[in-house]
């Protein structure tokens, strides 16, 4: 590692209070990003949407910018689904859509109309557990739990798309789903407990 | 409060919330519904160092839904921050919204409070300020060398005395930041229920600390803020603070007269909740030919905040594991233009461990001797070398030999860069790693009804960590109430006072407050008992047995009463009873750790730089292990912490405008599954015999502390390339 002595100076420097006043950036330069971003960003549009969760229809105004993960949280009460980085880094807002596992956070509402949305609170039957749901109890698949949802997501479409074949293809085929307590040991293992039933 | 629904339900091998967790209904803390809440979102300064000038909200007002805004120039009265000297002795660190000074890119400037999440995200990208820019310094690497040394601990015998030793390492190690990231993000919701009544739902590893902390703000008593923190989603230390969005939270609700609710994005998790903090350090480790250690220099320095200074205490660990007759330790501490830091997972002693547990192996190779037995030879098996106490007990020599067996230590080539499978290079590192076992002031209470049910009750969140299922576990063995018939409430401030999860605290904490709690509830019982029949008076604890259906005693079990006769013969409701367990003089007798040994089998490809971990191997002494599932669990979770440390966790900053870059989950790694393998967790399980009534000592830290060593050791073995600063990264390994 090299070594850099510029810090004393530079540090002392800072402390002798010479501010300087923030280099303005061109004036019609500024007006021109204000206008493209007033473009580009909407403000509110409210449109009418009849979604289907968890084979229940809910007809709703809906903002046009809000993603089927706030839906769920924020709107329809439903918030097994978790928000974990709201940009598609994380899998733990994963739902499942027509059957396939999709990330929430990355999908607008309104590209829901004539879907079915499935969620966690969606997969028992009854008083019945889903097996995924069984085995990640039975084979302590997490520590916090706040990745759980999204990881039972995800693990049962893993097993009906086949990647259980070995501990790298599950462990592979999973690695979309973080779970920072590191709770990996038990989710391999409840994916290879239904995988294997 | 809501219990934990598990007795209507088919019983099952568990966690005593795994239901809640694995249908998604566990509430965590965004995910509360109160009437008239409404969002807000927290908005950084974009400059690194200087003054705000000017906020302009012009246009954030016109978007229809916002209902106000927090800032230095609004904001409802903080009667704890009136004065700089208050605001000083509060030590609440970053003074938000009471200050126009900027200390670092991203410090929080304005609350924008709208109805809905998307508005107010909206208007806060309309809010204008303008700064005054001063000079900044957000780098670690060209600061250190500036700052001077302080001693940090009592130097033990002399530093020139071993001057002549016939081997020695003297190394310098750097370490970057690392962040948290539980995976949880940081949410408070805030509700003024009356005047002088807060209501929070707050991400926290300790409610009760987050009342003492914000009370004397608000000149509240601390029984006037309910905290609740039923569901955590994971913390590693970055819940120990009450950090600057809650209070944010809090005077929200307070200016729009609503509940608030405040989720930091994942970028502001970057800069709003702690960090392990950038480090330096020097190790000079000496030794005999024998492999006799003679002594130790450790120095080293971790980056801090400007506002606040936080040591990360990153020698202490040099003074735990290994005899040295001659010790010295010293730190410092370096301020730079960021946020501050904090404890994470194994604070301070993974910094110092890490550095220590190369250069052993170092040595080692120097001294041509195997890694295990020179750390053999020095382990202070039996006493604390500081304080000279014995340990209460301590099995580290018997993890390793353990790990050495499970991961066919004996059977690989011990010279480096000689194991190759094409391009793969294989090999094989260990390390060892310990930590001070503490144990805190915990109250629990039980409640039992007349069908023989009981109700566990505790303040202490559970993080993941397993600490409810425990409870029940104890309970269930002392009280032979099935498991079913026990419920477990934790996680909110109403509940018995404990405090915060944390440095693998909670269940030795815990443990005797239930156990003691257990006791209570038998001499309670034996008293009613003593009304029907007087053998059962002044009947002494230890004779005293409790069953699903009644009490009886142990000499005599033909004795017995059941339940139902003595609620009606003593016309009982609700049976109560409180304990509260605190350490005592066995802290004045014996010296008290956790420990792990730590082995790892690496492959590492020579032409990519690629890393590839294929045994990496625990065993831990933990004490009595009162959940087998939850400890592996934690053992296996913080290994996979230890990998993120090694490999790829790295915190950047860009120089030039003062920020973070790559600030988001794709620019900053840490393990997933593909990245771990499945982690062989083991445990000596022997109870400690003073720490606490049940044994057990705490595991949350020895996971991590050694992992990175052991797996920079075993790169070092296996391309003969020996690397001192983290993350271990491709461009390392091929340059
Ligand atoms: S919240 Fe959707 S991927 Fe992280
Ligand atoms: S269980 Fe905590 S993040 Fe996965």
């Amino acid at each position: 590692m090299k070594k850099n002595t510029n810090f004393s100076r530079r540090f002392f420097l800072k402390t002798t209070g010479a501010f300087t006043l923030l280099a303005s950036i061109p004036a019609v330069l500024k007006a021109t990003y204000i206008q493209v971003k007033e473009f580009i960003v909407p403000s509110k549009r409210i449109v009418p949407l009849t979604v289907s969760v968890n084979k229940k229809a809910y007809q709703l105004d809906s903002d046009t910018r809000t993603t089927l993960l706030d839906l769920l949280r924020e709107n329809l009460d439903l918030t097994g689904t978790k928000k974990g980085c709201d940009h598609g880094q994380c899998g733990a807002c994963t739902v499942h859509v027509d059957g396939e596992r999709v990330l929430s956070c990355l999908t607008l509402s309104a590209m829901l109309v004539g879907k079915e949305v499935t969620t966690i609170e969606g997969i028992a039957d009854g008083d019945h557990l889903h097996p995924m749901q069984e085995a990640f109890i039975s084979c302590d698949g997490f520590q916090c739990g706040y990745c759980t949802p999204g990881q039972i997501m995800s693990a049962i479409a893993c097993v009906k798309e086949g990647h259980t074949h070995s501990v790298e293809d599950i462990k592979e085929y999973m690695s979309g789903n973080l779970c920072r307590c590191g709770a990996y040991n038990g989710i391999v293992e409840s994916i290879q407990k239904v995988a294997a039933s | 409060m809501r219990y934990f629904e598990q007795q209507h339900q088919p019983p099952r091998e568990g966690r005593v919330e795994a239901l809640d967790k694995v249908t998604g209904k566990g509430k965590y803390a965004a995910e509360y519904k109160l009437d008239g809440m409404c969002y807000a979102v927290l908005i950084g300064s974009t400059i690194a160092s200087g003054k705000i000038k000017n906020m302009d909200l012009t246009k954030a007002k016109q978007v229809k839904s916002v209902i106000g805004f927090v800032s230095h120039l609004q904001k409802p009265e903080v009667p704890g921050f009136a004065s700089e000297a208050m605001i000083k002795a509060s030590r609440f660190g970053l003074p938000i919204f009471h200050t126009d000074t900027i200390y670092f890119k991203g410090q929080p400037i304005i609350l924008v409070i709208a109805e809905t999440l998307e508005d107010a995200t909206y208007a806060a990208s309309l809010v204008e300020v303008e700064y005054e820019t001063a000079p900044f310094n957000v780098d670690f690497e060209s600061s250190y060398g500036a700052v001077p040394m302080k001693e940090a601990g009592k130097e033990r015998g002399k530093l020139d005395a071993w001057s002549d030793a016939a081997v020695v390492v003297q190394e310098e190690y750097n370490i970057k930041p690392e962040v948290h990231h539980p995976m949880e993000m940081h949410a408070t919701i805030a509700q003024w229920t009356s005047e002088d009544h807060l209501m929070l739902y707050d991400k926290t590893q300790g409610v009760n600390n987050v009342q003492q902390v914000i009370a004397p703000l608000f000149n509240l008593k601390k029984e006037h803020i309910e905290v609740m923190s039923e569901f955590v989603g994971g913390g590693f230390g970055s819940g120990l603070r009450v950090w600057p969005h809650v209070l944010a939270a809090i005077m929200g609700a307070k200016q729009v007269k609503r509940p608030v609710k405040l989720m930091l994005t994942r970028p502001q998790m970057f800069i709003g909740t702690g960090y392990r903090p950038a480090s330096w350090q020097r190790i000079k480790l000496g030794a005999d030919l024998s492999g006799k250690f003679l002594g130790i220099h450790h120095q080293a320095k971790n980056e801090t905040s400007l506002y606040e200074r936080f040591s990360d205490q990153i020698t202490r660990v040099t003074r735990l594991i290994y005899n040295f007759d001659h010790l010295k330790t010293e730190d410092a501490l370096v301020p730079l233009n960021i946020n501050a830091a904090t404890w994470m997972r194994g604070p301070g002693d993974c910094t110092g461990d890490f550095a220590i547990e190369c250069a052993i192996d170092e040595l080692s190779y120097k001294l041509k001797m195997d890694p295990l037995d020179v750390r053999s030879k020095n382990i202070a098996a039996t006493h604390h070398p500081d304080n000279k106490l014995p340990w209460s007990s301590n099995y580290l020599l018997d993890c390793m030999t353990e790990g050495a067996k499970r991961i066919g230590w004996k059977n690989r080539n011990a010279a480096p860069n000689a194991m190759r499978e094409g391009d793969w290079h294989v090999g094989y590192g260990m390390s060892v790693g310990m930590w001070n076992a503490g144990r805190n002031k915990t109250s629990a209470a039980i409640k039992m009804m007349s069908n023989g049910q009981i109700i566990v009750q505790t303040a202490m969140t559970d993080i993941g960590t397993g600490t409810g299922t425990g409870m029940k576990n104890i309970a269930h063995e002392l009280t032979g109430i099935p498991r079913n018939k026990i419920t477990i409430e934790l996680g909110n401030s109403n509940l018995p006072p404990a405090p915060s999860q944390g440095g693998s605290t909670g269940m030795s904490s815990v443990s005797g407050a239930v156990v003691d709690a257990v006791n209570l509830l038998k001499l309670k019982l034996a008293e009613y008992a003593a009304v029907t029949n007087l053998k059962f008076k002044d009947a002494p604890e230890e004779s005293i047995v409790l069953s699903e259906t009644g009490i009886s005693l142990a000499h005599e079990p033909t004795v017995k009463v059941s339940y139902s006769d003595l609620w009606k013969t003593n016309k009982l409701d609700t049976v109560v009873v409180e304990a509260t367990s605190a350490p005592g003089e066995e802290r004045k007798k014996y010296a008290f750790c956790s420990s792990a040994a730590h082995f790892c089998q690496v492959r590492v490809n020579i032409k990519t730089g690629k890393v590839k971990i294929d045994k990496l191997i625990c065993v831990a002494d933990g004490g009595k292990i009162v959940n087998e599932k939850a400890a592996a669990n934690q053992m296996s979770g913080a290994a996979v912490g230890g990998i993120g440390m090694a490999l790829m966790e790295e915190r950047r900053f860009d120089h030039r405008f003062g920020g973070l870059i790559g600030d988001d989950l794709a620019g900053y790694h840490f393990p997933v599954n593909a990245d771990a393998p499945i982690i062989d967790v083991s445990f000596i399980g022997k109870p400690d015999p003073h720490i606490n009534p049940t044994g057990a000592k705490g595991l949350g830290e020895v996971g991590i502390i050694g992992t990175a060593a052991a797996i920079a050791n075993a790169i070092y073995h296996a391309t003969g390339k020996r690397l001192r600063d983290l993350p271990i990264t491709a461009d390392q390994i091929l340059s």
